[in-house]
């Protein structure tokens, strides 16, 4: 099944780079074809590319072991993606990896089942954090899965294979959407996103244009950008003319010729429509098949779903789930491109400058630098070529916005983008987009394409003469590439090290020319700053955090999702109001805010404002936008610990303080989860957590210590608790053991469950698990009718 | 021409210097590993920081530009600290030995691993490395119960480096030899010390104090100079011949010997404190009642003595060996002989007595089955040698040519020219301040010239940059990243095929022993 090193055919690798380029700045490209031919990187292969580039031995193998992307071992025919993110961590996700490993019989120490069938990998985030916990296998995700359902992932994956290739080889093209000669009455909208699309929505789309087809109805059925519900996915809107819209939420394919029947007369089916329409509705309301979502339609007025939208402020977002994302007519029509016509028509770079500081725009990417002053740096840096980028790489494991908006509204990162460029005077512009998010990238390139076809983009702007030529950048896989230096490394084709700055980008960055970098969020609030001035904006927000902020919001919130609030409101308004409050009516224990470099903000400080400098006097920090909520059940120490793991592993190894520091405090935090606690320890990891954020040469490293020093202030109890032996929450499994208490009626449920043996079946008599054997998964707990598993 | 304040003081220079350009202008030392003139700064061992203020913030001094009216701290205890801790942390991850275990144990610190090479080499070299540490490495290679053996790393893969009969093959060679080795022996100061005892510790300290260029005069109360190595034991185990032959070349040095005189009956302390500049007591065991009778303090084991610099309370009366405690190692006394000659000398040269500090090495410990593997990439893979004659003969000259390239080497090649080693003593950083993971101990001999030891690497990149200017077509790279970050030549090829024509240079440029020549720290 796997590629072995003698039967490789290297004529690939020369049309790769034939079609890349021979630069060392093709580098990444290169190795990205490389790896998606012969899905790992073949040792012959690059000494191939070495021969046929002016890339060195050293700078290739640099880089193909820096990035987590490449891999050096061949893969399994299929990959199995766990997904390792924050809100899948909290539900579990440790626990679904090893059942994956342990379902393939992969052998300790491998990633690969024996037979080369599946490669099971640990991913940083796969962005669908509402699905917690998340595996994708293939295009396939499957979200809240469990240890004991690892077997039915895979059964299921390889049968939807088996019908894939049955569909290829049968007769059936594509369904022609129905009545497109009479005109099209309505729309049938379904959000078509990456975490859309895992909940199914690709399915429910196929199968709504089998049933416009089938019945004629006079509707045409879209794929739509990201509504941030989605939770309700797959979301189906059906818009009649002179109607509100109808809103469904969480949609089978099985449900989709009801819907359409609902809403749209069948030409020659009225004789039957009238019987069946009742009798499918009902159905969509009672049938189990399509299981583990639950399924019931929606209407948007319905409260939870008002109030969900409500407090919002949509400006990034704006339009969404209404639009075609690749759709430039629709952007149009909707004002699109109208503010760069203005900034290239009627103002001068100056201006548009001013208006920028005037709205008081700071960065979205995480530590909220002022955009109009970088702006300024670059106009005014003098340089014949400058640069104008676009950081994409979004990497915190916790946070999907950046995607999203790439996604829904790729027309508005670019009308943005272009606007920075002509204010800053730049020619040239890259999007450096990670290569986890592909259907991000597929929408950005057609609408590149599109634009420059009509001229907002290409040789001669809305012809104004200007330039102003984009191209993608696919990251490799290396949070540390967030941080705009290692970007612009990466970018060169270079290992994604952070330097020391100054110098600034702003004076010296691709090529040694002046380049802006910007995050895709700050770019996407562009055009609606330029279309409705500046003042309003500055209305949104606080003093000096103005204007909306995206939030990825997950966790233990009853309603998770993407949402965009404006400035000020606080934490608690987040949790309570958008998100529902708690699941299972837990306690409300913290927030987890800014991802890896931000730090978690206890319940009692919940009710301050989301603010750059709020926050960051609490010691977290707004960063990217990851909103994580935690209840009684998650352990503050893990939380710490698998923050801290992230960035360790991330760090690019470059400065002693990083590299080594940050190892060190995880071996403490290794320690206190594994009952190895000693006296002393809290003490140690604070003052190593104070040095690696002094002396760290970068962001990443200066901000690694966040999440430790935060839980440390607001719960060193906890710690303390670790340190004795116990772990409160009942998460840290060296510190906890499952029991079965008299309440057992005896179904053998867990016995039949338990994937280590551990419970003797015994019908009609308590159950007892054996300590030795319990690998503490949960499995029992989970599954037990009578909440008699007991966690101490 | 920004000018700034560094520590107090004003200081311009040039547009585009570095904060470190300005310190040294102005004479201030900063520690740094990973600079090196002629590459790019690679701001990565984060010794150097300095403390910029307003807003306060740590910088790389090496990398930064110092603009104008910036305030900078470079010698607070806050910036001593930080550098301390960035040393700490690379020593975390440090799986080597600066010295190796057996000379770590070794009481009289012979440079084992060097006389070993010396031996292997056929250098007769290896006698001086001997005799200098051990005074009596003849004799002693005769009847020490070798604790550096206990030490020998070599012994987790079969036996243990015969190194006793190593320095006995090197000194009786020597002793054979037309002219046996002499130190060289510092102009006469005129100033004389009267020596308790002729054992192994009075010797020891003679030697030590003759090559100062003072007098050393010896009183025993026996007829001949040994002590309990000529009394006590027995003529089998050590003949005579032998302790004469090394106790005539310290009577070439210009040692007076004073046999049958028993201090504290024929002499008083007192006397000789009043007519030597120095008195050393090495008079062996003190019976009880003994210290009184000498005039002198007691504790509960010997004489009452300052346990680091070995001064009695009695002003420029010294003690050693066995007076201070019962031991039964000669070793041991030749050690404290030498030690308390140490002391004598600085009183001599009217400066403050002070103890030595313990030589700082870092420690590799317990190897892994797999580090033992890596470790004997060099080293010959045969069992120890057995002396052919009986371990009374001792080796022939061929015997011990074999078995001496069993040593593993464990002391580092760049002990002394270390820039780690070199900071972490001047900032006093501990090695073991820090422990968790750490990376496996590796070992790379395919080069000709060079060796690399991956552990030793702080990951600072000059030797990739040295080598990609020196244009090697393969050259050395970055291999992963973050703590598991390392230094290696691209495709797993062997360091000979990555550093053809660079390897001298990049050696040069190693900060530590991660680069070295072979045959370096040699000498």
């Amino acid at each position: 099944m796997t590629q072995t090193a003698d039967d490789l055919d290297l004529a690939f690798v020369d049309e790769a780079v034939e079609r890349i380029g021979r630069g060392p700045e093709s580098a990444i490209p290169i190795l990205q074809a490389i790896q998606d031919r012969y899905r790992y990187l073949p040792t012959e292969a690059l000494r191939r590319v070495c021969r046929l580039t002016e890339i060195a031995p050293a700078q290739i193998v640099g880089i193909a072991t820096f990035y987590t992307q490449f891999r050096h071992r061949p893969m399994g025919k299929h990959l199995i993606r766990v997904c390792i993110g924050t809100a899948c961590h909290v539900q579990g996700a440790g626990v679904i990896h090893d059942a994956f490993l342990k379902h393939l019989g992969v052998p300790d120490g491998e990633d690969t089942d024996p037979d080369g069938l599946f490669t099971v990998e640990k991913v940083a985030c796969l962005g669908c954090c509402t699905l917690a916990p998340v595996a994708q296998i293939g295009d396939l995700t499957y979200g809240h899965l469990t240890p004991e359902r690892t077997g039915q992932v895979i059964h299921d994956f390889l049968e939807s294979e088996k019908r894939r290739a049955d569909r290829r080889h049968g007769e059936g093209g594509p369904a022609k959407p129905g009545a497109e000669a009479a005109g099209p009455a309505g729309e049938i909208r379904v959000t078509l996103d990456t975490c859309c699309i895992a909940r199914g929505s690709g399915y429910v789309y196929e199968a709504l244009q089998d049933a416009v087809a089938e019945t004629g109805a006079r509707a045409v059925v879209k794929g739509v950008g990201c509504t941030g519900m989605t939770y309700l996915t797959p979301l189906v809107t059906v818009t009649e003319p002179g109607r509100p819209p109808a809103l469904y939420a969480n949609v089978a394919p099985q449900d989709a010729e009801a819907i359409v029947l609902r809403h749209f007369r069948p030409h020659g089916h009225l004789a039957r429509a009238g019987k069946t329409v009742s009798r499918l509705l009902d159905q969509v309301l009672t049938d189990e098949a399509w299981k583990p979502l639950q399924r019931y339609a929606v209407d948007v007025r319905d409260p939870p779903i008002a109030e969900f939208l409500g407090p919002q402020k949509h400006i990034a977002t704006q339009h969404s789930g209404r639009v075609q994302p690749t759709n430039l007519d629709e952007y149009l029509d909707r004002d699109g491109f109208q503010a760069l016509e203005r900034c290239v028509t009627s103002r001068s770079p100056d201006e548009v400058i001013e208006e920028v500081r005037v709205s008081g725009l700071r960065g979205r990417g995480g530590a909220g630098y002022p955009t109009s002053l970088k702006w300024q740096a670059v106009r005014r840096a003098d340089a014949d070529k400058k640069y104008v980028v676009c950081n994409g790489d979004e990497g915190d494991p916790g946070a999907f916005m950046d995607r999203m908006i790439l996604e829904s509204y790729p027309y508005r990162v670019l009308e943005g983008m272009a606007i920075a460029a002509t204010a800053v005077g730049a020619e040239e512009g890259v999007l450096y987009i990670r290569a986890e998010y592909p259907l991000a990238v597929r929408r950005v390139s057609e609408a590149i394409r599109r634009s420059t076809e009509r001229g907002f983009l290409g040789d001669d702007i809305l012809g104004t003469g200007r330039r102003l030529h984009l191209r993608i950048m696919q990251g490799a896989g290396a949070f540390v590439c967030g941080e705009e230096t290692a970007l612009l490394e990466s970018i060169m084709g270079r290992r994604g090290m952070p330097r020391l700055r100054p110098p600034f980008p702003v004076e010296s960055g691709l090529w040694d020319c002046p380049t802006l970098v910007n995050n895709v969020e700050t770019l996407a609030l562009l055009p609606w700053i330029i279309r409705n001035g500046a003042a309003a904006f500055a209305e949104l927000g606080t003093d000096h955090s103005k204007g909306t902020k995206v939030f990825s919001l997950a966790g233990k919130v009853k309603r998770g999702g993407l949402i965009e609030v404006p400035m000020g409101v606080t934490i608690r308004e987040i949790v309570e109001e958008i998100g529902g409050g708690m699941t299972g009516d837990r306690k409300f224990k913290a927030v987890q805010i800014g991802g890896p470099s931000g730090g978690c903000i206890p319940e009692r400080l919940a009710d301050i404002p989301v603010d750059y400098e709020a926050l960051t006097e609490v010691g977290a920090m707004m960063g990217s936008g990851g909103l994580v909520v935690l209840d009684d059940k998650d352990c503050i120490v893990d939380i710490a610990r698998y923050f801290l793991a992230f960035t360790q592993d991330q760090s690019c190894g470059r400065c002693t303080p990083c590299r080594v520091g940050t190892r060190r405090m995880l071996d403490i935090l290794d320690r206190l989860c594994e009952g190895q606690g000693k006296k002393g320890d809290i003490e140690e990891l604070e003052e190593l957590a104070r040095y690696v954020k002094k002396a760290s040469l970068c962001g990443l490293g200066s901000t690694a210590p966040n999440p430790v020093l935060t839980t440390i202030e607001y719960f060193r109890d906890e710690y303390e608790a670790h340190i004795d032996g116990r772990c409160p929450a009942g998460r840290c499994k060296a510190l906890i053991t499952y029991s079965i208490t008299d309440d057992c009626i005896g179904c053998t449920l867990c016995a039949q469950h338990c994937p280590s043996e551990a419970i003797a079946m015994q019908p009609y008599q308590q159950h007892e698990i054996q300590e030795d054997k319990c690998v503490r998964c949960d499995t029992c707990r989970q599954v037990c009718t009578v909440d008699a598993v007991e966690v101490t | 021409m920004p000018r700034l304040v560094i520590d107090n003081q004003d200081v311009e220079v040039p547009e585009g210097a570095t904060i470190l350009d300005a310190a040294r202008k102005l004479g201030i030392e900063i520690p740094t590993l990973c600079l090196r003139e002629g590459c790019e700064p690679s701001t990565s061992c984060m010794v150097c920081v300095v403390k910029v203020k307003n807003p306060d913030r740590f910088v790389a001094s090496c990398g930064s530009r110092a603009t104008e009216g910036m305030i900078v701290e470079s010698q607070t205890e806050e910036v001593r600290e930080a550098r301390r801790t960035a040393l700490e942390l690379l020593l975390s991850d440090h799986p080597a030995d600066c010295i190796a275990p057996c000379q770590t144990v070794c009481p009289a610190q012979m440079n084992i691993p060097r006389m070993i090479r010396q031996t292997a080499a056929g250098d007769a070299a290896a006698a001086e490395t001997a005799r200098s540490a051990l005074v009596l490495p003849a004799t002693l290679g005769r009847i020490c119960p070798a604790p550096c053996e206990k030490g020998c790393r070599r012994a987790r893969h079969d036996a243990t480096v015969s190194i006793r009969l190593l320095h006995r093959h090197a000194a009786e060679t020597d002793l054979a030899s037309a002219a046996p080795w002499l130190p060289a022996c510092q102009h006469d100061t005129g100033k004389h010390v009267a020596i308790v005892g002729a054992g192994p510790a009075g010797l020891a300290a003679a030697w030590r104090l003759l090559q100062e260029g003072h007098g050393a005069t010896l009183f025993d109360d026996r007829e001949a100079p040994g002590g309990m190595l000529r009394y006590g034991v027995e003529e089998d185990l050590l003949p005579r011949s032998v302790l004469d032959a090394e106790f005539a070349l310290i009577e070439q040095l210009g040692a007076e010997f004073r046999g049958s005189t028993r201090v504290g009956r024929n002499v008083a302390i007192v006397e000789l404190a009043r007519d030597f500049d120095a008195v050393l007591v090495a008079c062996g065991r003190t019976a009880e009642g003994n210290a009184g009778q000498l005039g002198l303090e007691a504790a509960e084991k010997g004489l009452k003595v300052n346990r680091q610099t070995f001064e009695t309370p009695t002003a420029g009366v010294f003690a050693a060996g066995d007076a201070l405690q019962p031991r039964r190692m000669a070793v041991r006394a030749v050690a404290d002989g030498k030690a308390a000659a140490r002391s004598i000398i600085q009183h001599l040269a009217g400066r403050p007595v002070v103890a030595p500090e313990r030589p700082f090495t870092t420690r590799l410990g317990r190897p892994t089955e797999q580090e033992m593997t890596a470790m004997l990439a060099a080293a010959s893979l045969d069992a120890r040698v057995v002396p052919s004659g009986g371990e009374a003969a001792g080796f022939t000259s061929d015997e011990a040519r074999r078995e001496a390239p069993r040593c593993l080497h464990c002391d580092c090649r760049k002990a002394d020219t270390c820039l780690l080693r070199k900071w972490s003593v001047a900032l006093g950083a501990k090695p073991t301040r820090h422990s968790g993971t750490r990376r496996p101990f590796e070992l790379h001999v395919a080069h000709p010239d060079v060796v690399q030891e991956p552990g030793k690497c702080i990951s600072c990149g000059l030797c990739i940059q040295v080598a990609a200017r020196k244009g090697e077509a393969l050259g050395l790279t970055f291999i992963g990243r973050g703590f598991d970050v390392r230094v290696g030549v691209p495709f797993n090829e062997t360091i000979a095929k990555g550093l053809k024509v660079a390897a001298a240079e990049c050696v040069a440029a190693c900060p530590t022993g991660a680069l070295a020549f072979k045959d370096e720290g040699m000498g």
